[in-house]
C-alpha cells in the first residue's frame, strides 16, 4: 500500500515543473502542523515533538515542485502573528485536531478571526482534520459542520480528513495545494 | 538589482553616506518578495545595522514590522545572508516586540545536524530572544553546545549562558559540569576545526581557519561562567583556582598547564586576589600563586598578578618586592601600553608605599621624557611621591623643561603634586617657589593659574620662611593678571598677610596700582586690602598715606568702591570699630548660618521679624580654616594621581578610606545641631555651653529589635548629659512617659544623677529623646565607668492603621546594652597646623611618657585607628595613616574639658612577632591631665 502511494505521490509531483508554492500552516497547538510538515518533507512520521516556539520555515523540493512551508506555532501568544505570515501566500492550511472535541470551538473562533482580516481576502483555505487514525476522530462531514465552513463564502474552502501518522489523504491534500499553486501562476 | 549594483560601484563608504531611516525601511519590503535575492537583502541588512549602530532611534512598531519582514528571510539558505539576519535579530531583540517568534528557527539552526558555520551565531542570537521561562526547553541544546568540539560554538554557548545567568540562575547552575569540561578540554585538533570551516567557508583566507584553535579563548569564557556559577561558594572558588593553577605550576615554559589562554589567567588572578582579600587564612597560599604567575611568559598575565599584589591590603614590602621588580622591567618596555600600565600601577602604589616604589626611581626619571604624555605625567607625579629631599632639585629641573610641552590638565596635576611636595619638604621651598613663580608667568588657562596660586597660598600659610618671597611673586602676578577672581583672592591675602611682614609699605604700591588700573571688582578688593594695612600697621606714617590713598578712591566711578573707601576712612580713626570690623578674627559658622537662613526663609511667620544674627554661633577664623583644610588635605593626597580619567575611580576610593580612618573630629555642623537641641531644654541650658558631643550615636540595641535605642553623650563643664534616642518599631503600640534608669557600675559617688527628662509619647516609627543628666561631684575628678540602662515606659495598644491608642496601658521595661564613659569623651579633637612648634612651645613640664606593648594589634594602621578612637584626639600632619608598616610616629592634638590644650606624640614600631610597641608622650599644661589621658590607654 505504502509503496503504491509513494509512487503515486512522485508521479503527482513530477507533473509540475518549476512550480513554486508558498503555504502557511496554522491551527491550535498540538494539532499536528509541524508533524505534517515533516511528513510532507521527509515522508516520515515522528511522534515526539516539542511545541513550536514561533515558526519553522521548511523548503521542500521534490521533483520540480518547490514548497515553502511556514509552520507557525499554535500557542495563544503566537496566534496574533498568524496573519503576518498568511499575507500573500498561495493557500492557508488550517490544521485541526479532529479527535479533540473540546478545542473545536476555539479552533472555529480562531479560523473566523483569521479569515476576517482584510489582508487575507480571497486566499484559499484548506481545513485539515488531522489524526483521523484515532477512534474519536470526527468524520469530515461532521467537521465541516462543526467548523461552520459552509458559512465561508468569499473564498475557496476545502476540508479533508487526514492522518499524518498513517499518511492518509496526504496525497489529495498535496494535489489540492499544488492546484492552488498552478492556479495563481 | 540595478540599484544594488550601482551601490556597489559607488565605493565602500559611499552607500552608507547619508543613509535615511525611512528610505531603508521602505526598501525593507524586498524581504517579502519572492524569490529572495540574497546579495541585495544582505546589503540592506547591513544598512539597517549601520543605522542602528549610529544610534538612530527606532520606534517599537517600526522595529517590529522590520523584524517580521526579516524573519521571512529564513526561507533563504544563503549562509552569509543568514548570519546577517542573526545580527539584525540581535539588534532588534531589545526594540521589537514578539521577537520570541524566531526561537524555533534559531533552535533548529544551532543544532549539530546543521553542520554549518552559523551555529555559533544562532546560539548568540537565540539567547537574546528567549527569556528565563524558555530556558528549560533550550537547556539540552545549550549544554550540548558548551561541550562542542568547535571552540566558536562552545564559546558562543558559554558567553550566552553568562548573559542569561542573572535571569536563569537555577537552570544554568546545573551546567557546571559541562563548563568544567569545556575548560579542561584538550586543544581541539586544528585539522578538525579547519575542515569544518572549510566546508562552509571555503573561500575565506587560511589565517581565519587556524585562529580559533590557537587562541583558546573559550577557556576564558568557560572560566568566567564557572566563576559566575560558583561565586558565592568561596571553598569552590578556592578549589577551582588550585585545580587550574596546580598542574601548570613552575612549568610555564611548556604548555602543560590546563589553561592556555592569557585572559583566562587574568581572570583567575582576579579571583585569587578576591579570595586573598576576603579570606585571611588563604592569604599565603594565594600570594604564592600570584608570585608564580609573575613569571608567566605572557606580559598581560605577569602584569595582572603584579597589579593584584600591589592591591593587597596591608601588603608587606617583602611581598611587594617581586611585583615591583616585574613592573620595573615593564617600565623600559618598548611597548607604550606596558609602560603606561606599569607606571600607573606604581603611581597608585606610591600613594601607600612610596618606599617600595623607590627602586624604580631611575627608570621613572627616564620616562619623564617619554613620548607618551600620559606616561610622562604619571612618572612625574610618582617620582614626586617617592623622591627624597636630595632628588627634588634634579626633579624640579626636569619638570621645568617638561612643563612647556604639556597641556593645561597635565600642568594642573603636576602643580598639585608639587604643592604637596612643598609641604612634605619645607626646606625645599626656595626651589619650589621659584618653579611656581616661573610657571605662573607662563601662558595658561584659569584652572592652571588657580592651581598655581593656591599652591603659593599654601606655601604662605604653612611655611613661614617663604612668606615674603611668595607674597612678592603674587604681587608681580597681579600686575598682569587676566583673571579677576584670582586678583581678588591675591589682594585679600595681601591684605591679611601684608601688614604682618617687616616692610608692609612695599605691598601698598602694588595694591594701589590695582586701584588705578583694574576693573571695579578688583578695585573694590584693593580698597579693602589697603584698609587692612591702614588698620593693622601701627606706623602713623603708613596710616596717613593709606588715608590719602583711600581719599583718592572717593572719586571712583563705581559705587561699591566709593562705599568701601568711605567706610574704611571712617574706621581707621575709630579704633574700636576698626577692631570690630576689620581685624575681627571670628566668623560665623557658615553651616549654622545657612541652616538658620533656610529656616527663616521657609517659615512665613518669622519674616515679620528681622533675622536674628546673634543666634548664629561664631567660630574663629582659624577653626573655620581647619574645617576647610581637612577635606582639602585629602584632595591633595588624591589629586596627585588623577592622571587619566580611569584613575579617578581608584583614587576616589582612597580618599574615602582616608577620611574614614583619620578623623573622629565631630563636624562643627553636627555639634551645632546637638547644641541647639540642648539649648532649648531650660534645665540643660543652665549647664552652660556644650563642650563636646560624641560624634556618632552609640547603638545600644540591635537595629531590628522592638525598640531601637542609641545614645549620645554630651559633656558640659560639670555635667554629663546622656541623650537616649528611642524609636518604637511596633506599629500596634504607643509608648508613653518613656524614661531610662541608669545604674553606674561602681557607685563611688563621683557622678550624681540630677534629673531625667522623659519622652512623653513615642508613636510608631517616630524617634524621641530621653535625657539623663549627671553632675560630676568633684570637678577635678574625671569620672569613668559604665552604666547599665533600662528603658521604662507605659505601653498602650493601638490600632496600627489609625494610630489611635486604647485607654488603658501597662508598665513595661526593656533592658538595653551598657554605655561607657571613657577618657576620650572629655577630649575635643582640635586641629593644629604646626605640630612640632606647638609641641616645643608646650614644654616638658606637663609631660607624661609611658611605653606600651599592644600584642593584639595586627598592624600600625589598626593601632593608630584604635588610639585615635580611644583618646578622641585629632591626628595632625597626615599622621593618622602610617606610610611605613614598621615604624611610625602618630601626632595627636586635642582640647581637654575646660579648654586645656593637649598634645600627644606616639612613636610606634611594629614587628609581626611582638605586635605593636609604642611610646606615648602626652603634653599639656597640667601633668594631672596628661596622666589621666595616658591612663586611657592602659
Amino acid at each position: 500500500m505504502a509503496s503504491i502511494l509513494k509512487s503515486f505521490l512522485d508521479w503527482l509531483r513530477s507533473l509540475f515543473f518549476k512550480t513554486e508554492l508558498e503555504l502557511t500552516l496554522v491551527g491550535l497547538q498540538n494539532s499536528g502542523k509541524t508533524t505534517l510538515v515533516n511528513v510532507i518533507a521527509s515522508g516520515q512520521f515522528s511522534e515526539d515533538m516539542i511545541p513550536t516556539v514561533g515558526f519553522n520555515m521548511r523548503k521542500v523540493t521534490k521533483g520540480s515542485v518547490t514548497m515553502k512551508l511556514w509552520d507557525i506555532g499554535g500557542q495563544p501568544r503566537f496566534r496574533s502573528m498568524w496573519e503576518r505570515y498568511c499575507r500573500g501566500v498561495n493557500a492557508i492550511v488550517f490544521v485541526v485536531d479532529s479527535a479533540d472535541h473540546e478545542k473545536l470551538e476555539a479552533a472555529r473562533t480562531e479560523l473566523r478571526n483569521l479569515l476576517e482580516k482584510p489582508q487575507l481576502a480571497n486566499i484559499p483555505v484548506l481545513v485539515l482534520g488531522n489524526k483521523n487514525d484515532l477512534d474519536e476522530a470526527l468524520p469530515v462531514e461532521k467537521l465541516v459542520e462543526e467548523m461552520n465552513l459552509k458559512s465561508i463564502n468569499n473564498r475557496e474552502v476545502s476540508c479533508y480528513s487526514i492522518s499524518a501518522k498513517n499518511q492518509v489523504n496526504i496525497d489529495i491534500t498535496l494535489q489540492w495545494l499544488i492546484k492552488k499553486g498552478k492556479g495563481s501562476k | 538589482m540595478n540599484l544594488s549594483k550601482k551601490d556597489e560601484d559607488s565605493g565602500d563608504l559611499g552607500i552608507f553616506y547619508h543613509l535615511d531611516k525611512s528610505t531603508v525601511l521602505q526598501e525593507a519590503r524586498v524581504f517579502n518578495e519572492t524569490p529572495i535575492v540574497p546579495r541585495k537583502c544582505r546589503l540592506l541588512l547591513t544598512k539597517i545595522i549601520y543605522l542602528l549602530y549610529l544610534g538612530e532611534p527606532m520606534a517599537t512598531t517600526e522595529a517590529t514590522e522590520l523584524f517580521f519582514s526579516v524573519t521571512k528571510l529564513f526561507q533563504s539558505k544563503d549562509i552569509a545572508l543568514r548570519q546577517m539576519v542573526y545580527l539584525v535579530i540581535k539588534e532588534l531583540s531589545t526594540i521589537a516586540e514578539d521577537v520570541i517568534m524566531v526561537t524555533s528557527s534559531l533552535m533548529k539552526d544551532m543544532q549539530p545536524k546543521s553542520e554549518v558555520i552559523y551555529r555559533a551565531n544562532a546560539i548568540r542570537a537565540l539567547c537574546k530572544v528567549i527569556d528565563a521561562s524558555m530556558l528549560p526547553s533550550v537547556e539540552r541544546f545549550l549544554k550540548a553546545a558548551i561541550v562542542d568540539k568547535t571552540p566558536s560554538i562552545s564559546s558562543a554557548a558559554m558567553v550566552s549562558s553568562y548573559h542569561l545567568f542573572p535571569a536563569g540562575k537555577d537552570v544554568i547552575k546545573r551546567w557546571a559540569n559541562e563548563v568544567n569540561e569545556a575548560i579542561n578540554s584538550k586543544p581541539s585538533s586544528i585539522v578538525g576545526t579547519a575542515s569544518s570551516y572549510l566546508t562552509s567557508f571555503s573561500s575565506s583566507g587560511s589565517s581565519y581557519n587556524s585562529q580559533p584553535s590557537s587562541s583558546n579563548i573559550s577557556q576564558y569564557h568557560a572560566l568566567g561562567l564557572l566563576y559566575m556559577i560558583r561565586q558565592h561558594d568561596r571553598m569552590a572558588v578556592t578549589k577551582l583556582i588550585q585545580q587550574l593553577a596546580g598542574s601548570g605550576r613552575g612549568t610555564f615554559g611548556s604548555s602543560s598547564g590546563i589553561l592556555r589562554n592569557s585572559f583566562a589567567y587574568c581572570l583567575l588572578i582576579r579571583y585569587a586576589a578576591k579570595i586573598l582579600d576576603e579570606d585571611p587564612n588563604s592569604r599565603q597560599q594565594m600570594y604564592d600563586l600570584l608570585e608564580v604567575w609573575l613569571r608567566h611568559k605572557s606580559d598581560i598575565v605577569s602584569f595582572e598578578s603584579a597589579k593584584a599584589i600591589c592591591n593587597i591590603k596591608d601588603v608587606t614590602s617583602k611581598e611587594l618586592y617581586p611585583a615591583v621588580n616585574v613592573l620595573q622591567l615593564f617600565l623600559s618596555s618598548p611597548k607604550s601600553t606596558l609602560r603606561f600600565a606599569a607606571i600607573r600601577t606604581l603611581n597608585k602604589l606610591a600613594m601607600v608605599h612610596p618606599t617600595a616604589v623607590q627602586p624604580c626611581n631611575l627608570d621613572m626619571e627616564t620616562l619623564i621624557t617619554d613620548q607618551n604624555r600620559s606616561v610622562a605625567t604619571f612618572a612625574i607625579t610618582t617620582l614626586l611621591k617617592t623622591g627624597n629631599e636630595a632628588s627634588v632639585d634634579r626633579l624640579m629641573k626636569q619638570i621645568t623643561g617638561f612643563m612647556s610641552e604639556i597641556s593645561d590638565e597635565f600642568k594642573v596635576i603636576v602643580v598639585d603634586a608639587i604643592r604637596s611636595l612643598c609641604l612634605k619638604f619645607p626646606t625645599k621651598q626656595v626651589v619650589m617657589l621659584s618653579f611656581l613663580s616661573g610657571v605662573l608667568r607662563d601662558e595658561g588657562g584659569y584652572e592652571f593659574k588657580r592651581a598655581v596660586v593656591e599652591a603659593i597660598f599654601d606655601l604662605v600659610k604653612f611655611i613661614p620662611e617663604s612668606k615674603e618671597a611668595a607674597l612678592a611673586h603674587l604681587c608681580e602676578f597681579i600686575e598682569d593678571c587676566e583673571f579677576t577672581k584670582l586678583s581678588v583672592r591675591v589682594l585679600h591675602l595681601l591684605g591679611v598677610e601684608g601688614p604682618k611682614t617687616a616692610t608692609p609699605t612695599k605691598y601698598i604700591r602694588y595694591i594701589y596700582n590695582r586701584v588705578i588700573l583694574e576693573n571695579s571688582i578688583v578695585r573694590a578688593a584693593a580698597v579693602s586690602a589697603l584698609a587692612k594695612f591702614g588698620v593693622s600697621v601701627e606706623d602713623p606714617e603708613v596710616k596717613k598715606s593709606i588715608k590719602v590713598l583711600l581719599t583718592r578712591c572717593l572719586d571712583d566711578n563705581d559705587d561699591e568702591v566709593r562705599d568701601r573707601a568711605i567706610l574704611f576712612l571712617k574706621l581707621i580713626d575709630d579704633k574700636e570699630c576698626a577692631e570690630k570690623y576689620v581685624k575681627d578674627d571670628s566668623t560665623y559658622s557658615l553651616a549654622a548660618l545657612e541652616r538658620q537662613l533656610v529656616q527663616y526663609v521657609s517659615n512665613p511667620e518669622s519674616s515679620e521679624k528681622p533675622f536674628d544674627l546673634s543666634a548664629v554661633p561664631k567660630i574663629t577664623k582659624a577653626q573655620a580654616e581647619a574645617e576647610n583644610l581637612k577635606p582639602r588635605s585629602f584632595d591633595l593626597a588624591s589629586i596627585q594621581t588623577i592622571g587619566t580619567s580611569s584613575a579617578i575611580a581608584s583614587t576616589g576610593a582612597t580618599a574615602i578610606s582616608t577620611s574614614r580612618d583619620a578623623t573622629p573630629t565631630p563636624g562643627v555642623d553636627q555639634q551645632q545641631i546637638y547644641s541647639q537641641q540642648l539649648e532649648q531644654i531650660p534645665e540643660i541650658a543652665a549647664f552652660g555651653p556644650l563642650f563636646k558631643s560624641s560624634i556618632k550615636p552609640v547603638d545600644l540595641t540591635e537595629s531590628e529589635t522592638e525598640y531601637v535605642v542609641s545614645c549620645v553623650k554630651h559633656m558640659f563643664k560639670e555635667h554629663i548629659v546622656f541623650q537616649f534616642i528611642v524609636t518604637n518599631t511596633l506599629n500596634d503600640q504607643l509608648l508613653e512617659n518613656v524614661t531610662v534608669v541608669m545604674q553606674p557600675e561602681s557607685d563611688d559617688g563621683s557622678l550624681v544623677e540630677e534629673f531625667v527628662i522623659a519622652a512623653a509619647k513615642l508613636p510608631y516609627d517616630q524617634p524621641g529623646s530621653v535625657y539623663v543628666a549627671f553632675k560630676r561631684t568633684n570637678p577635678e575628678e574625671y569620672a569613668l565607668g559604665s552604666f547599665s540602662n533600662t528603658l521604662k515606659f507605659l505601653v498602650k495598644d493601638c490600632d496600627p492603621s489609625t494610630g489611635e491608642a486604647d485607654e488603658g496601658g501597662y508598665d513595661d521595661e526593656y533592658l538595653v546594652e551598657d554605655i561607657e564613659i571613657v577618657t576620650g569623651d572629655y577630649i575635643l579633637p582640635t586641629y593644629i597646623s604646626d605640630f612640632s612648634s606647638a609641641w616645643d612651645d608646650m614644654g616638658k613640664d606637663g609631660e607624661v611618657v609611658e611605653t606600651f606593648a599592644l600584642t593584639a594589634s595586627k598592624s600600625l594602621k589598626a593601632a593608630c585607628a584604635t588610639l585615635i578612637e580611644l583618646l578622641g584626639m585629632s591626628p595632625v600632619e597626615n599622621s593618622g595613616t602610617p606610610t611605613s608598616s614598621s615604624v611610625h610616629t602618630l601626632m595627636l592634638s586635642g582640647t581637654f574639658l575646660g579648654g586645656i590644650k593637649l598634645l600627644a606624640k606616639n612613636r610606634m614600631t611594629f614587628a609581626p612577632s611582638s605586635g605593636v610597641t609604642m611610646e606615648l608622650s602626652v603634653r599639656s599644661s597640667s601633668e594631672e591631665i596628661s596622666r589621666i589621658v595616658i591612663g586611657a590607654v592602659v
